[in-house]
């Protein structure tokens, strides 16, 4: 069916509904003057040049970048194995695994951020790199488990069969035959999982400490106690950079396949 | 149940194979037995749902039997999981690795088995020029015709010079002009190297044309175990006679001296005369010959039945004549090339068919006791 006018229409106000904070934002981020006021009274690059040289949001930067490929690394180690499992193997229980996996997406991350305080605080692990990937992997992995599990039920079964009767071990098989062709979902779910790590606020909010602290954590920050464009430059490279991303996920597999939507 | 070849110290035996899935209601393989002897193709025919290709699924090690037992070279490999049984399977999807070359897909094999690179490299193309693709062994799959796709595939499973080629419906992807020709080279190939093969297929041409050996299977079961010319000219059961071949079907009562009275009030001298009662006859359209106006029967020919003609169709090269008689419908084939009174007939003409006592496939009705 060919979408009417008034469809149309009502999907260009949606998209310019979503659209415009970040159409203001890119406006703002450009802006010359000191504070964030519309319209700017003129158009500069200033801000993007005071961001690269703050070195307080520069430093949560790094940690931030540092963090979520840890993050995305685990989520893929750990996740991996958990998704082949889902998707492969005959096993009791294994709709309760897939649902238990899923499990931290429905909890509230403000409740999932202080039930963490709670027990790595003890531990002395609050404010410290493992404990901020702990809570961090917490709500990749389902990420990661749902993204590899579409992929690789998406790899036809006769292949690895095939693989056994030439000889190969099953663990060979899955590794040489099956995660080969399901790279494309590994990566869209190292990808995604990154970042999932990279723009998660709320539970950093309560993880982070004085020496440690993440990009988001920092933008909040910064955006309470100033009010000058520098943020909007800041949020401007962050959209550029998660599009870029988002981008080569759509490349290498399509965006909504990788979300295992259809 | 016939046992072919057992005399000789079968390569591959069965040995009351059952696999029963959960929640079906009949075993989907039902104590299948049998043995092929080394360097043989044994043709697994059925229609689909038979069973066939779990049982070859079951050889493979891809699906665990219930019960049974399979043995290689007297070797049991019932508890053997795949990786461990050194057979080359040719899948109906080819299953061919996307992400290799025609090359590394037929080395893969021989890579797990531990090869030295240089060596496998020298195999697998040697694996590719016996199906004639050496010149392609740098493409992917996806860059291959599916003819080509299918080369190889049985490369790639001969390759490893397998105790046991399996083939599960090879041909069925293939455009039909193209199936006969890589028909005859699988089975030439087969032949030249060797390898004992069981071979999967709804095609009854097919598993005539390539085989030693034809086990036709009917719900779980085999119902014949014999080479092609026998399963096609004295089919064991009436399932065989109707599955294999064209057949008229004759009803009526076998009585004793071997006289079949048909329903539809023919008396015809048949064989097999220990099923005297209600019996069902099959009459294969190429054993009923067509005689002229005025042309006595052969010596030796025992029946004539006299008709009228109903249908004639014509497939290039045999022409089919479908007349009434009171034996019911009796179909005649007829060369297409051959000279004679029929080339001008018309539905309705008189005709007259002749045919041996013999070439009455006599089985008990069905629904009578057996």
């Amino acid at each position: 069916m060919k979408p009417t006018w008034m469809l149309r229409v009502f999907a260009a106000i949606g998209y310019a509904v979503l659209m415009a904070p970040a159409a203001l934002v890119l406006v703002l981020s450009f802006s010359a003057g000191e504070y964030l006021t519309f319209p700017p009274p003129g158009f500069s690059t200033r801000w993007y040049v005071a961001l690269a040289s703050n070195g307080v949001l520069m430093s949560a930067l790094g940690t931030s970048a540092i963090l979520a490929s840890v993050v995305a690394a685990v989520a893929l180690l750990a996740g991996g194995p958990a998704a082949y499992a889902i998707a492969r193997l005959e096993f009791p229980g294994r709709g309760v695994l897939a649902a238990l996996l899923a499990a931290p997406l429905l909890l509230p991350t403000l409740v999932l951020g202080l039930a963490l305080l709670l027990v790595l605080q003890p531990l002395g692990l609050a404010a410290t790199w493992p404990g901020l990937v702990l809570g961090h992997c917490l709500v990749a992995i389902p990420f990661a488990v749902r993204i590899m599990t579409t992929a690789f039920a998406a790899v036809p079964k006769e292949l690895e069969a095939a693989a056994w009767t030439l000889g190969a071990t099953p663990l060979r098989a899955a590794l040489r035959i099956t995660l080969p062709n399901a790279a494309p979902g590994a990566i869209a779910a190292g990808v995604l999982t990154f970042l999932v790590s990279f723009d998660e606020t709320v539970i950093s909010l309560f993880l982070v400490g004085p020496r440690l602290s993440t990009l988001p954590v920092e933008m909040f920050r910064y955006a309470d106690q100033s009010a000058d464009p520098l943020i909007a430059a800041l949020a401007m490279s962050l959209i550029a950079f998660a599009f870029l991303m988002v981008l080569i996920v759509e490349r290498l597999m399509g965006f909504s396949n990788a979300m295992g939507r259809n | 149940m016939t046992l072919a070849a057992t005399d000789t110290a079968p390569h591959l035996r069965l040995d009351g194979l059952v696999r029963h899935y959960a929640g079906a209601p009949a075993p989907a393989v039902d104590r299948v037995s049998l043995g092929l002897p080394r360097g043989a193709l044994l043709a697994l025919l059925g229609p689909s749902g038979c069973g066939k290709t779990t049982t070859l699924r079951m050889i493979a090690g891809l699906e665990t039997p219930d019960a049974g037992r399979i043995l290689v070279g007297g070797r049991d490999v019932t508890a053997l999981p795949p990786h461990k049984r050194h057979m080359g399977v040719v899948f109906q999807s080819y299953a061919l690795f996307p992400h290799m070359t025609a090359a590394g897909n037929v080395a893969f094999g021989l890579e797990m088995q531990g090869m030295p690179r240089a060596e496998r490299a020298r195999r697998a193309e040697a694996a590719l020029e016996l199906v004639g693709l050496a010149a392609l062994a740098a493409r992917k799959p996806r860059q291959l015709s599916g003819g080509q796709q299918q080369r190889v595939a049985l490369a790639r499973a001969l390759a490893i010079e397998p105790d046991l080629l399996l083939l599960d419906e090879p041909l069925s992807a293939l455009d039909a002009k193209l199936r006969e020709g890589v028909r005859d080279e699988i089975r030439a190939l087969q032949q030249r190297l060797g390898t004992t093969t069981v071979f999967v297929t709804h095609d009854q041409v097919e598993a005539l044309a390539m085989a030693d050996l034809v086990a036709v299977m009917n719900a779980g079961r085999v119902e014949q175990l014999a080479a092609p010319e026998e399963i096609f000219e004295r089919p064991a059961t009436r399932f065989v006679a109707t599955f294999v071949g064209r057949a008229a079907r004759i009803r009526g009562v076998l009585e004793p001296g071997g006289v079949l009275r048909a329903e539809g009030g023919a008396a015809l001298r048949a064989a097999g005369a220990a099923l005297v009662g209600q019996v069902e006859a099959f009459l294969r359209p190429h054993r009923v010959r067509l005689l002229g106006a005025g042309e006595a029967a052969p010596a030796g020919i025992e029946n004539l039945l006299e008709g009228t003609l109903a249908r004639r169709v014509y497939t290039g090269e045999v022409v089919s004549l479908e007349a009434q008689t009171a034996a019911g419908p009796v179909t005649a084939e007829v060369h297409a090339s051959a000279e004679g009174a029929w080339r001008e007939m018309q539905p309705g003409a008189p005709l007259r068919l002749a045919f041996r006592a013999n070439d009455l496939l006599v089985f008990p009705a069905q629904g009578a006791a057996a």
